[in-house]
């Protein structure tokens, strides 16, 4: 039995439906449902799953995934490529199951159709090299289930039937459920732990009591001072890791305001933040400051290091050089230090977080304060999120704290921060690119690794990326975060570590978490200890 | 009778004025509904896929006072409609797993403190200036001014962290499945002691106050002179004289509380993870989730007006005069 803490509830509401938006339980989308391919971003790699390969066509208009013989759904019906297929059109059919957005990029008619016995092909309207893992990670239903939903938006699936290693419904009360082994799963053998057990904690501190008392073998929230309030409690069994390949955290700017379209003001800012100290005191010392790529581990693989060289110019913390930027930049120093903009009025200016997310109230009390050091008055306002949300959206702020993309490459990362594509009207709502960036270099690049499958190509065009981002500074990066993942090895062994970084940690991360929950086995049984490969 | 279908008239004015604001008080929050449900894909969805998902959901462009109507012609056919936090679950399904645990955490409390309450400010009032009566009311006050939630929280540190006597959360425990055994009754109600326990030693304070001094002020009354002067029993004198009579205040604040009681145990749930309604409303809020919010709403205004009638008839039984 593996406890596990990831959702944070007071009740649980029964619902598997692995298309449902955001309110499907863990692990709906990734455990009970299994993806074609998943992306370990660990070791940067597609780990085959229900498929065991996949090839790109001609012009990287076509991309073709063979489908693993063997599997079977938990009913015992096998898996079959008509029913990968099937899960992809039901997508098409109904949109909002397509939080992939699989069907932006591929053919309308042609889109997705069997080949061969097991082999599915995807014909792409055109070339897009990101589609990988927009389809890679579909979750595939049977289609002798779901044919006969009638309304699959609103199909809460109290029963699922999939492929994934927990499939059965053994307790689903409104404080606990727990999921048995799927007896069907193509994986023999696995998995080797006998259930998963979901006990409702509305709050962190509810879920790290739980955690502290051994309550709980796996989880992925945020826990203060983990070495003193964990760890020390059990250090035998007890252990984290906190890599740094969650979101980067950024300053925005909103560059359709004066002055903060001037990058010479971006970069003032930039180097007015004292990041050490800023992580220190927001982030217990969890995370390290960004670099001037903004990107973070996940994505270390990419990173350019002339880029960072370069991005260090702005991203070191320097009063000095950033006053005297502002100084050519025709900012007046007036009373007490405070600056005039170059119109004449006093320099002020307010930075939006939401209420309750203490670490980044924390870290824009700090910007705040060193920003006086270069003569800019700006005050922290805090909003509930949806307000908060709100005017980031549309671009109704002068200086926000946010996050950015996460995804298997730095395309979407990019795109969001400084593509034209993704820049709306002042006052519509927008997804990404809430400090309005555009570049039309930018463009050119993504278009370009849109169209190259070829990693060397994609490599050499997200340094230039980099190095664009560095040049132009679009948002301000602050620190990359960590993606929580605590575990107790009392009843459960086989988690990864920063020494066997086999997969991330973190339950939150679906479906990655699939690689860890295949290799959990209980304490003291065979293969628990030494190689468990 | 003529008076209890007058009370009834009047409640469904109340109610109707409740089931307005409760349409209304949701939409003058600010921020809009479809950008908090994108709280949840932090970074991880496709813009293309929100606008269908924003459609899926039922967002409506249509005026206020056409989903004004919807609202209520859905809501006399028990329609409460589809969460948005929960989605695709029905409201009514998603306020189902928690009521009754609010309930029972809410009604044990009230009665308790009521009860207890009401006792101790009889016998305060009978032993004015003794020690009871000296000590007790300042100390009740001074608990009854924190916070539900705060003295929540030092009763789970205290006697469920650090001495261990309690459990920390649930409201029963996690091998034990709803029946109606003993072992599971009793463990509900173990679970239940320290989460009824903060909301009675916060709210106890003002029912013994208010009783004590409706008390006190009817032992003044020449009937209680009269009544001792006869000679009768002093128990008699005090419990069916004297307080029977204090009693009507209370009584009438006993409706009154319940909507307060309500509203303090949400918080006290959230710290003990008791799965009631508290955490769904915070929930609802923070996703602007209308539909579960009006429902949430809902379950408590009709709980407050049905205690209130309740109590009115009560009332009508306890003293003739105001029927």
């Amino acid at each position: 039995m593996l406890t596990v803490s990831v959702e944070q509830q007071a009740a649980w509401i029964r619902n598997f439906n692995p298309f449902a938006a955001g309110g499907a339980r863990w692990p709906t989308q990734g455990g009970i449902y299994e993806p074609l391919m998943i992306f370990n971003s660990m070791t940067g790699a597609w780990v085959p799953w229900l498929a065991t390969g996949y090839t790109w066509g001609q012009d990287n208009r076509t991309l073709t995934l063979s489908i693993r013989d063997g599997v079977k759904f938990s009913d015992g019906q096998p898996m079959t490529a008509s029913d990968v297929v099937f899960s992809f059109q039901l997508r098409r059919r109904f949109a909002a199951l397509d939080q992939g957005a699989v069907w932006r990029f591929l053919d309308p008619d042609a889109g997705v159709e069997r080949v061969g016995a097991r082999e599915v092909r995807f014909t792409f309207a055109r070339p897009y090299a990101p589609g990988l893992a927009a389809i890679a990670h579909s979750v595939i239903v049977p289609e002798h289930i779901w044919r006969h939903i009638a309304d699959p938006v609103r199909f809460t699936n109290d029963n699922p039937v999939a492929t994934g290693p927990f499939t059965e419904v053994l307790r689903f009360e409104n404080q606990l459920f727990e999921l048995g082994p799927n007896p069907h799963y193509w994986q023999k053998g696995k998995p080797a732990i006998s259930a998963l057990r979901m006990p409702a904690f509305p709050s962190n501190d509810q879920a790290n009591m739980a955690l502290v008392t051994g309550e709980v073998d796996w989880a992925g929230n945020f826990v203060p001072a983990v070495e003193r309030t964990f760890v020390s409690r059990d250090p035998a069994h007890h252990g984290y890791w906190f890599p740094l390949t969650g979101s980067t955290v950024f300053l925005y700017a909103n560059t359709t305001r004066e002055p903060f379209d001037d990058p010479r003001v971006r970069r003032a800012l930039s180097m007015a933040i004292d990041r050490q100290r800023l992580v220190d005191i927001a982030m217990y010392t969890y995370t390290r400051p960004a670099d001037g790529t903004g990107l973070s581990q996940a994505y270390d693989r990419w990173r350019d290091p002339s880029a960072v060289a370069a991005g260090r110019q702005w991203m070191r913390h320097d009063v000095a050089a950033a006053n005297a930027l502002l100084d050519r930049a025709g900012f007046a120093v007036g009373q007490g230090g405070m600056r005039r903009t170059p119109g004449g009025s006093p320099w002020e200016s307010t930075i939006y977080v939401v209420s309750g997310w203490s670490d980044w109230i924390r870290a824009a009390q700090v910007i705040s304060r060193d920003l006086r050091a270069i003569g800019l008055d700006a005050k922290v306002r805090v909003f509930d999120f949806s307000p908060w949300f709100d005017k980031l959206q549309t671009g109704a702020f002068d200086l926000a704290v946010g996050w950015s993309n996460e995804g298997p490459t730095p395309y979407a990362f990019y795109r969001w921060l400084m593509s034209t594509r993704t820049v709306k009207p002042l006052g519509e709502a927008s997804l990404g690119n809430w400090h309005r960036y555009g570049s039309a270099d930018a463009d050119a690049l993504l278009d370009a690794f849109e169209a190259t499958t070829d990693h060397d190509a994609q490599r050499r065009l997200v340094g230039q990326l980099q190095q664009l981002f560095v040049r132009d500074v679009p948002a301000i990066p602050l620190f990359p975060n960590p993606n929580w993942g605590l575990f107790s090895t009392a009843r459960i062994s086989g988690f990864p570590t920063a020494d066997d970084p086999y997969a991330t940690l973190s339950p939150n991360k679906l479906p990655e978490a699939l690689l860890v929950m295949t290799r959990l086995v209980p304490t003291g049984s065979a293969g628990s200890s030494g190689e468990s490969k | 009778m003529r008076f209890a279908l007058r009370r009834l008239g009047f409640y469904a004015l109340a109610a109707w004025a409740a089931l307005t604001l409760n349409f209304v008080l949701p939409r003058m929050l600010p921020g809009d509904p479809a950008s908090a449900m994108v709280a949840r894909f932090q970074g991880k969805l496709e813009p293309e896929a929100l606008d269908a998902m924003r459609r899926a959901f039922g967002f409506t462009d249509a005026s206020l006072v056409e989903q004004y109507l919807t609202y209520l012609r859905h809501l006399f056919s028990g329609d409460l409609g589809l969460s948005i936090a929960y989605f695709p679950a029905p409201v009514s399904d998603v306020i189902g797993t928690g009521l009754i645990w609010t309930l029972l955490i809410a009604g044990v409390s009230l009665v308790i403190a009521f009860v207890l309450g009401t006792l101790l400010g009889i016998v305060a009032a009978w032993r004015r200036g003794g020690l009871l009566d000296s000590a007790l009311p300042p100390a009740l006050a001074f608990l009854g001014a924190f916070p539900y939630f705060w003295l929540a929280m030092l009763l789970l540190y205290l006697f469920g962290y650090e001495l261990g006597w309690f459990p920390m959360r649930h409201a029963h425990a996690a091998h034990l499945s709803p029946t109606l055994s003993v072992e599971f009754i009793g463990d509900v109600a173990w679970h239940a002691i320290l989460p009824v326990t903060s909301i009675v030693l916060a709210s106890l304070g003002g029912w013994m106050l208010s009783m004590r001094n409706v008390m006190v002020a009817e032992l003044g009354e020449d009937y209680i002179q009269l009544a001792r002067a006869k000679g009768l029993d002093s128990r008699r004198v005090m419990l069916r004289y004297a307080a029977r009579n204090a009693l009507l205040p209370n009584v009438t604040g006993f409706g009154m509380a319940l909507g307060f009681v309500l509203g303090g145990s949400l918080l006290t749930e959230i710290v003990f993870s008791y799965p009631g309604q508290g955490y769904l409303l915070i929930q609802a809020v923070r996703n602007q989730d209308y539909a579960l919010m009006q429902g949430i709403f809902l379950m408590i205004t009709l709980a407050v007006l049905v205690a209130n009638f309740l109590v009115d008839l009560l009332v009508l039984w306890l003293d003739p005069r105001t029927r």
